[in-house]
């Protein structure tokens, strides 16, 4: 017998726990999944500094777990580390099957399952994953004590992580493809202040080099062609994002990129189908675009459903 | 201490890995790392469906940095598997370790 509930919501990152805070509060029936523990991205990210309400910094991991308390307050179930092994999006009911043993179900559902960090794709990558390339500064960092890292990438998680990183390591060299940063100002100018900090502008890797370690990558400055090696400890790689769409790949359209298109109140061609966050197409992607998303789709499944009866 | 998942230290790690009967989960873990928590609990589910037939290990990186190094573990979480004292497979790392990708991989040690 399938659990039954008004409004299913995979992804617990900004937009899915706001959905889950303006459903619960509307008293739906609300169910969020999620495959790892609730925040999103924004549980791995030291600090916030341009979320309104916190005047001073706010911890990753404690704005995560405050959006989820908040969700769970007003009554929405969060169902942490579970995988969805089946699921059936296109009819009337919606259908999911979890951690293969399960069955819930709801006439609407909003995915929000955000973005990944995006892979370089340069050779050597996927064989150091683990052994000396990373994608997550909060939970690697600590393994770099003392030691000489590189950073991949000019965005503001890039710098703000190696800033982040030079609480660890005995040095920091940023490798970016341009000659200055995409990030905001401030960490900019920031990053470019500590003496910890070397930047390498125009230079993208080409291949990460090693026996069964990561020792050293391989990078050419795209202005001059000059190809070098540079011996490292580690990498951390901040290269932008690619959409979660494998949930709604093929039932709902998508941009060039792979960006889920939406109304402007989140809906697809699927009726009773929502999409929020990140995954969607748009021009911004921050915690507060997010949270914006998620209370739309929230509001315009309640006149959905509304609309149903 | 959970009922499927003994955590051990590196003093240990012969013993309880290299010369163990059954084939073994190695799991790499740290403090403050929540794809770390995320994957504990698909760690024990796992677990206690291999009940008695492979063993499922976690051992705590920042305590245990030598072995961490010897193994050429630099991220967390990571999963090592070892049959008969040797690793075997490919390791799991980072956040998206899938239930189900776990089961396969020791589903595939056990055949």
């Amino acid at each position: 017998m399938a659990e039954r509930y008004d409004l299913v919501v995979v992804g617990a990152g900004p937009a899915g726990l706001t959905a889950a805070i303006y459903a619960a509060r509307a008293r739906m029936r609300t169910l969020v999944l999620d495959e790892s523990v609730p925040g999103g991205q924004v549980k791995t990210t030291h600090k916030v500094s341009n979320y309104p309400g916190f005047p001073e910094d706010v911890k990753g991991t404690d704005l995560a777990k405050a959006f989820s308390a908040q969700a769970e307050r007003f009554g929405a179930k969060i169902r942490r580390a579970v995988e969805i092994t089946k699921h059936g999006l296109e009819g009337d009911l919606k259908t999911f099957e979890l951690d293969e043993e399960e069955q819930v179900e709801a006439p609407a559902v909003i995915v929000a399952t955000g973005a990944r960090p995006r892979e370089l794709g340069v050779p050597g990558e996927s064989k150091f994953k683990g052994r000396g390339i990373s994608y997550c500064a909060t939970c690697d960092g600590a393994y770099f004590d003392g030691k000489e890292i590189h950073v991949i990438g000019g965005g503001n998680s890039a710098v703000e992580e190696s800033l982040f990183l030079t609480q660890f390591a005995r040095k920091v060299t940023i490798v970016h493809q341009f000659d200055h940063f995409q990030a905001e100002p401030v960490s900019a100018q920031e990053a470019l202040h500590n003496p910890k900090i070397e930047v390498i502008w125009d230079s993208e890797p080409r291949a990460f080099l090693g026996e069964k370690q990561l020792d050293a990558l391989r990078i050419e400055n795209v202005k001059t062609k000059e190809v070098r090696e540079l011996k490292t400890d580690g990498v951390f790689i901040f290269v932008g994002y690619v959409p979660r769409t494998d949930l709604v790949k093929g039932l709902v359209k998508m941009n060039p990129w792979g960006y889920v298109e939406t109304g402007d109140d989140m809906s697809t061609d699927v009726p009773g189908l929502y999409v929020a966050g990140d995954i969607r197409s748009k021009q911004f992607r921050q915690i507060t675009t997010a949270v914006a998303d998620g209370t739309i789709a929230a509001l315009a499944v309640q006149r959905y459903l509304k609309g149903r009866k | 201490m959970s009922e499927h998942v003994k955590e051990i230290t590196q003093a240990e790690y012969e013993k309880e890995v290299l010369q163990a009967g059954e084939p073994v989960v190695l799991d790499f873990f740290s403090t403050e790392c929540p794809p770390c928590e995320a994957l504990a609990p698909k760690f024990e589910a796992v677990a206690g469906q291999f009940a008695g037939k492979a063993r499922f290990l976690k051992i705590f990186r920042q305590g245990n940095r030598d072995l961490a190094a010897r193994l050429g573990v630099s991220g967390s979480p990571t999963l090592i598997f070892f049959k008969g004292g040797s690793e075997v497979g490919e390791r799991l790392s980072g956040e998206d370790i899938k239930r189900t990708a776990l089961k396969a991989q020791v589903e595939s040690m056990l055949a």
